[in-house]
Parts: structure tokens; sequence; C-alpha cells
């Protein structure tokens, strides 16, 4: 059995429980594969910590997707068990560096939201740089982008942030899902045209 | 997926990525239901959402989203003993409000199968407790079942109501929020015809009339249910042994555990290497037969109990292992926390200290350094969406008051919180709330301090939904009992915080189509007896808070109606009726700006109201930070420019789609690898 796992953390209303959503429906294809993994949603409110946990599990064979001991997974990742961190935002990728090993691959948006304490005058905001070298310490496979920027700027919006974030997923680590079968998947529905153009523009970060 | 909507038309063979949610709603729907209801609550409102948005496309399904889990509940009693299996959801403290149904249910028993799925919310990142509703079937026997996964919420949901139907109990499904809103792989089942669903409530007064001598009958008569129940799961599949691989010398340890916290345990004993242990898992947490867990304990020394909250396992398995003579140690909450979510991490680490195993290394490092990271981070808190009435609202109570968003133990006014969207105001920068409880506890307990503490005043908020919910008496009895009390009712016509749900306010929905019978609330609460009522729009600020502020000078109860809609269902309606009407895309805009030659930085727009589109900026050439209204998410409600003391922001008209298409050519696409 080997295992992939994908923690995505980020603020309410910046479309990470879409990109999980969309993960997770490449775990059909096989039926050796498998997948699970929870979401921290609150109410509708914009601003709070969200995460959600992709954890893709490939069995070996069918009597280990039958064994009971293999085939019951957590919904959580647990610390220092992801493979990639996903973030949408500076501050909260040190949030979830929790998940992070020496081997992980951190993918963040540089884009910053400051929380209301920060506001308020009640604390600072982290450097950039103190964010990277504090990353820099767990891992060296970081990688950043201003996906807010390269958002409104191809498409008026910043609703294509997080599918831009997936093509750079794609693009930069050893995910073990082919990015055609996540192309199918965001090929149908709305706004399909937006998501393709999307991942393509992430692919090619 | 070539079949469209699977949770409609999947069969045996069919396989999609369901929510936990989904999968609960799903299994129901293979059971055959016909009803349907819940009072929404997060985590559980997927449940019957997921019912609800397809139910033009399944025959003979009834749903509906009742005014409070009281009358949920009865509903689905109702269709029971009309012959149509039903399905009711609720959060975990939805119960406390269902109790009263709840504990009559097991006295009269179901006809048709009722399933009762409780979405509880450990560490309550929802909620305002963490309760464990298992509890409750100790004293309303209430059977309970506990999936583990998306393929058991589903089948076990399935499978609940013929146990329902065999044992005439009303079974509780519990999912925490992590199996709510777990997303997975689900393997559907077929359908039971539904063609045949059709009500026929046939007498039997026997089991139905309830009370004196009768209630004592019923009474013997679901004791013995339930011990043919228990009898029955003696050796039923929802409960099943894990064998050792391999037997080991030295003392022989067992674990127990049920649900979510059952995948947490495979996994984690997998992430220690542990695999020479007997687990029993309980797919049914109540009743516990004896003999199961006799023949679990047998040979053991010691078991572990691995579970959530208090411990209703451990409860229950220390007293049979009493009665059956065990004399083994049985470990449960002096290993594993009974506040806060019990996450993975804590399931490796108390199992790995009972066993004395270390945890991998990159566990304890990654411990070790969050640890370390999380000291020196700024705390997060959640607020209201860009452009929410609720925030107007808010800043124009505390306007009224004497603004303090600093320390609202200073001030002189007491205001009760209620539970909903608007409860956000509770948090920095707002502080705006002196207590919360439950649901209609501001305006109940509000109205007993106006009796006893006459020197201060005393506001007392509850929304839309809220207020019908249960706060339509309360409303009277402060009235009928003189209270001196400002309720304002935050009326956005929407139960927004669990995905916006029709409320009796709902004038209109998303696709423009009108109710056919919304409430004239400001009708409804002068019938009640209030002869104070207003209703304005809370956008209007300066007007707002000068209402209030004349309010608090009257005797007596008086009603403000913060009458406007909430912000996101009003974009998503424009959307909308754009699309369909094919009306031109609107290009002449307002937009707000704050010129940066008048703003003093004095923080009324950014602090005090804090709408996140207002953020700091610095400009590459420049060092010092200005605000700026970010343009992209801003939703031109138009409050801060109400509010700027400094007349800095100002309201502008121009194209905006032209700049924005300007600056698209602008701006480069920017990548900036990290040196290492
Ligand atoms: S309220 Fe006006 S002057 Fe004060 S910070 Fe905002 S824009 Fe500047
Ligand atoms: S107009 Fe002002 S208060 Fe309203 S959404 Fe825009 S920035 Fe926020």
């Amino acid at each position: 059995m080997k295992k992939f796992n994908i923690a995505i953390v980020g603020l309410g209303g910046q479309g990470i429980i879409t990109m999980g959503t969309v993960l997770k429906n490449a775990a059909l294809s096989s039926d050796l594969q498998d997948v699970s993994g929870s979401e921290r949603r609150g109410g509708a409110q914009r601003e709070g910590y969200v995460e959600t946990f992709v954890k893709y599990i490939f069995y070996k064979n069918s009597s280990e997707l039958k064994d009971p001991k293999k085939n019951m997974h957590s919904p959580m990742i647990e610390s220092g068990g992801a493979d990639v961190l996903i973030s949408l935002e500076p501050l909260e990728t040190l949030r979830g560096a929790c998940y992070l090993n020496r081997n992980s691959t951190v993918i963040f948006n540089e884009m910053p939201h400051i929380p209301i304490s920060v506001r308020m005058g009640q604390t600072s905001y982290p450097e950039f740089g103190y964010i990277a070298r504090e990353l820099e310490k767990i891992t060296k496979k970081i990688f950043f982008y201003d996906f807010d920027k390269i958002s409104v700027s191809n498409f008026n919006s910043l609703t294509q942030k997080n599918i831009i974030a997936l093509g750079v997923l794609f693009a930069k680590t050893n995910i073990p899902i082919d990015k055609i079968v996540i192309e199918s998947i965001l090929s149908v529905g709305k706004g399909a045209k937006d998501n393709l153009e999307a991942f393509q523009i992430g692919l090619a970060l | 997926m070539s079949k469209g909507n699977l949770f409609v038309n999947g069969r045996q063979g069919d396989k999609g990525i369901v929510l936990g949610n989904e999968a609960i709603a799903r299994g129901a729907l293979e059971a055959g239901i016909g009803y349907a209801s819940m009072y929404p609550g997060t985590p559980a409102s997927e449940i019957i959402i997921a019912l609800d948005k397809n139910k033009n496309n399944i025959e003979n399904l009834y749903t509906e989203f009742s005014l409070n889990e009281h009358i949920s509940l009865h509903g689905a009693i109702g269709a029971s003993w009309s012959g149509i299996r039903s399905l009711c959801a609720m959060k975990n403290v939805g119960l406390n409000v269902a109790s009263e149904p709840a504990h009559f249910l097991s006295y009269t028993g179901v006809k048709s199968g009722l399933v009762l799925a409780i979405g509880s919310d450990p560490g309550a990142p929802s909620s305002s407790n963490e309760q464990d509703d298992r509890w409750y079937s100790l004293h309303t026997y209430m059977p309970i079942i506990e999936p583990s996964n998306i393929q058991e919420a589903k089948d076990f949901t399935k499978e609940a109501f013929n146990i329902s139907e065999e044992f005439s109990f009303g079974i509780m499904l519990m999912a925490p929020s992590r199996l709510c809103h777990n997303a997975g792989i689900l393997h559907f089942g077929d359908l039971r015809d539904r063609f045949n669903i059709e009500g026929d409530f046939k007498k039997d007064p026997e089991n139905y009339l309830n009370l004196f001598n009768m209630a004592v009958k019923n009474h013997s008569k679901y004791l013995e249910r339930h011990n043919l129940l228990k009898k029955y799961l003696e050796d039923s599949e929802f409960n099943y042994t894990l064998l050792p691989n391999a037997n080991e010398s030295g003392p022989k340890i067992g674990f127990i555990s049920s649900g979510v916290i059952y995948a947490h345990l495979i996994e984690a004993l997998d992430i220690l290497g542990i695999y020479n242990h007997k687990i029993l898992k309980l797919g049914f947490t109540f009743p516990i037969p004896n003999k199961l867990i006799k023949n679990f304990l047998e040979g053991l020394d010691r078991v572990v109990i691995v579970e959530e909250a208090e411990g209703f396992l451990e409860f229950q398995i220390k007293k049979i292992a009493y009665e059956i003579g065990f004399k083994g140690k049985i470990y449960g909450k002096d290993i594993f926390k009974a506040s806060g979510e019990l996450t993975l991490d804590d399931v490796i680490i108390g199992a790995g200290k009972f066993l004395e195993k270390t945890p991998p290394a990159f566990f304890d490092f990654a411990i070790q350094k969050s640890k370390e990271l999380n000291e020196k981070l700024p705390q997060r808190s959640g607020t209201f969406c860009i452009g929410c009435p609720h925030r107007a609202t808010i800043y124009s109570i505390l306007k009224a008051v004497g603004f303090s968003n600093t320390d609202a133990k200073d001030r002189d006014v007491v205001i009760a919180g209620d539970i909903g969207c608007y409860t956000l105001g509770l948090l920095p920068p707002y502080n705006a709330m002196d207590f919360l409880t439950c649901m209609n506890a501001g305006l109940g307990i509000g109205q007993a301090i106006s009796l006893f503490d006459k020197k201060k005043k005393v506001i007392a908020l509850v929304g839309d939904s809220t207020f019908y919910h249960s706060g339509i008496p309360v409303l009277l009895n402060a009235v009928q009992n003189n209270a001196d009390i400002l309720y304002i009712i935050l009326d956005n016509s929407w139960t927004a915080m669990t995905g916006h749900q029709k409320t009796p306010s709902t004038q209109k929905d998303i696709d423009g189509i009108l109710s056919s019978n919304p409430v004239n609330l400001k009708d409804l609460v002068k019938s009640l007896g209030v002869s104070y009522i207003k209703s304005l729009d809370p956008n209007s600020v300066k007007r707002f808070s000068s209402q209030v502020k004349s309010a608090l000078k009257e005797p007596g109860v008086k009603v403000l109606i913060a009458k406007r809609e909430c912000i996101l269902q009003e974009i998503r309606r424009n959307k909308f009726v754009q699309k369909t009407s094919g009306a031109k895309i609107e290009t002449a805009e307002s937009l707000y700006e704050i010129q940066k030659s008048r703003c003093v930085k004095c923080n009324e727009c950014f602090v005090e109201l804090a709408c996140p589109a207002i953020i700091p900026k610095r400009d590459g050439y420049e060092d010092k930070e200005y605000y700026y209204i970010d343009p992209v998410s801003c939703v031109r409600c138009g409050v801060c420019f109400e509010i700027c003391p400094n007349s800095a922001i100002r309201k502008v008209e121009f194209d905006l789609k032209v700049k924005l298409n300007k600056k698209k050519n602008e701006e480069r696409l920017t990548e900036v690898p990290i040196q290492v």
C-alpha cells in the first residue's frame, strides 16, 4: 500500500474545498485506489482558517483492499504526514507547517490577508523573509507565487487562484496522478473553460 | 459520470466522490425514505440539503427545513406513523430542542423506519458546545449506530431503517464533523422502489396514547424490545473483532473503539507499526450486549477504550466488565482527553505512550516544530463577509452605545448575543456581546437582567431564523412581564450560516421567484403586543445608530428590525437574473476609493468597521503604508463611505471593465522562484 497526502490550507472563501474535491475525483479512475480526507468548515463566514486533506491510497492488490486493517483510513493527516502542503495565504502556511516533514513540498500564495489582530495593532504580520526562512528550516522544496495577482490579471477575478495552484501542484511535485485525469475533471461543469485555462497557467509557472 | 447526477441515478456498481453527509442522505434514499427534515445546523446541514436540492428528480420525496428541531422530529414521527420511512437530521445541540419527542419515541415506537442523524461537533468549530449526544440514549433508549467512514455512513444508514422497523425504535446515527465533512469514495447500492410510497395512518391507540398506566405499559414494552435488540446485536455484522497478526508473549492487550476515532486508531497503530493486538470495532454503541464484550475480554490483561468526549463507551463497558467479573484493567479517559477534538495525533501519542512505542521521528519533529512556530503566529478568527449587513448593524449599535472595541467590560449597556452569522460580532474587533449560549438565550436571559439591573440598558440581538425557531414565545413573555429591553432582529431573510435555507422572511428566491407565503415580520411582532417597532436598513449606519439611541430612551419592550438581505444572496440573484434575462452587463460602475491625500488613518473604516476589502498597501517606491479599497473584493455597499469622518472616501462612477482590461495588459505574470 502506498500513500500520498496533500494538505490544503487557507481562508474561508478562497476555494480550498473545491481544490480538495477536484483532487479526490481523480481517485475514481482505478479500482485499487482510495481517497479520504475531511475538511474543516465553519459557517459561511470569511477570513477564518480553513483546511482540507486529500489522502490518496494505492492498494497493492485486491486482498489489501479487502483487509480491514488496511482499508480503513482516518480523515486527518498526522503531524509531519503531508507529501505536499498547498497554502493560499502566507501566514497560514506556517500554521499548516505542522503537516510538513523534510521531504515535503510547499506551494504557497505570497499575497497576505491580514488577520483582525494585526488590523487592531495587537500583533504584527510576520515578514515574508521570516516565513520563507522558517519553511526552509523544514524543507528545501518551496515554491511561492502571487496567485491573487495572476488570477486577477488573467481572469479579472480572484476565483481562479485555487485552480492555478493545482496546476503548480502537478508541475512541481511527484504527485502520482496523471494530470490528464485532472484536466478531464475540470473540463466538465460550469466554468470549465476558465478552469482548464487556469490549470494550464499553473502548470507553466 | 455518464449517468449525470449519481446521487439520484447511481445504482449498484457505480462509485463517486461524496461527502459524509451526502452518503447518509444516499443511504436513506436507498432505504426508500419519503420524508426528510431538519432545522439546519453545521455540521449536519448537507444531509437534508442533498435531498432537498434533488427532490424534483426523486419520486415521492417530501423535504422540509422545519422551523426548529422539536417540530422537525415530530414531523418525522408523523410520517413514520403514516407508513413513510423518514429521516430527520440536526446538529448535536438540536437534540436538546428535540429531546422531548426523542424521549417519547421509544414509548410509542415507530411504524415505518425512522433514523435521526446527529452531526456532532468536537472542538466546537461551529457550535456553542461539544456535547456528546450519545448519552441521551441512557434515558431515551434510542439505539445508536456510529459509522467510521463514507461507505459505512451510507450502508449503516440504509440498514438502520430495517432495524428501526424490526425493533420499533427510532435509530440515532452519530456523525461527528470529521465524518460529515469527510469526502471520499462511495460505492452505490440499488434503490428501493419509490412509486408505492404512500401514507396511510393506521390507528394504534395501544402504542400512540401515552399517559397514565398506558405510559407505564409502554415503558415495560420498550425495555423488552431493548433486550431483544441486545440479543440481536450479540453477533451482528455491525460489531467485529480484528485479530492480532501474531501472538506475542507479554501482557495481552485489546483496543475498543467506534466511529471516526476507530479510523484514527487503525491508522495510528499502522503509523506506530503495531499489529499484534486484538481490536473490537463497535458499529452499534447502544445497546452493547454483555456477551459480545465478554467474548472480547476473554484472556486479555489490559483493555484500552479509544473515544472522544467524556467516555460513553467506557461507562458502559466498565459496567459490563464488573457484571461478568473481568479481572484485567480497563483504560480510557485516563489516556485520551475528554474536551476538544480527539485528533489522529492524539491517538498516535496516547496509544504510543500506552504501548511504550515511540512514534516515528518525522512525527515528533513536526510536533516540536509546530509548537515553536505557533507561539509566534498571530491568531486568526473569522469575520463577516465583505458587504455583510450584520457588520453595519453591529457597528451602528456599538456607535450608539459608546464604541468600545477594546474593552467590552467597560460598556454600561448589556448586549446579549444569539446564534447565527451575527454571532461573529462577539469576536474582535467588535467584542459586541456580553453573553452567548444557546438559541434565543439572548432575549430569554436579557429580559430577566432588565428586570433586576435597572441601572443598565439591555439590548438583545437575534436573527430572523433564530427568532422564528423559538423566539416568538420569548418575545411574548418579555412583553407580558414588562421587561425593559431593546430587541434587535437582524433580518437578512435567510438561514445564512448553514448554506442559505429559506426562512419565513424570505421574499424572493435566488432565481427571482417570489415566495408564496412570506411573513410580515413587523405585523407579527405587533400582534405579540409590541408597540415600539421600527424597521430600517442597517447600511444607513448613521440613521440606524440614532434610532438605537432613541429606542434605548423608551421604556418597555422595543423592537428594531435591521432589514437587509444577506449580501451573498443578493449578489447570487443579480448574477442569475442577469444571466437568464440576457441583460447586458452593466459596465458603468460606482467604485469606492480612499483618497491617499485626505486619509489620516484614523482607523474608523480599517479597524472599527473592519471591512476586509479595506487593506493596507505599500507601493514599491514609498515606505509609508496607506489604506486602500481592493476593487476586486469590494461589493460597493457604501458603508465605509458614509462613516469616514474625514471625507476621504469618495464614490467614483467609471467604466470598470475598461480599467481592469487595461490593467491586465500592463501587468506581467509574476513568478518568483525561491533561492535556497
Ligand atoms: S475612515 Fe477615512 S480617514 Fe479614517 S482611515 Fe478610513 S479612509 Fe482614512
Ligand atoms: S464599500 Fe466600503 S465597506 Fe462596503 S464592501 Fe466596499 S470597502 Fe467594504
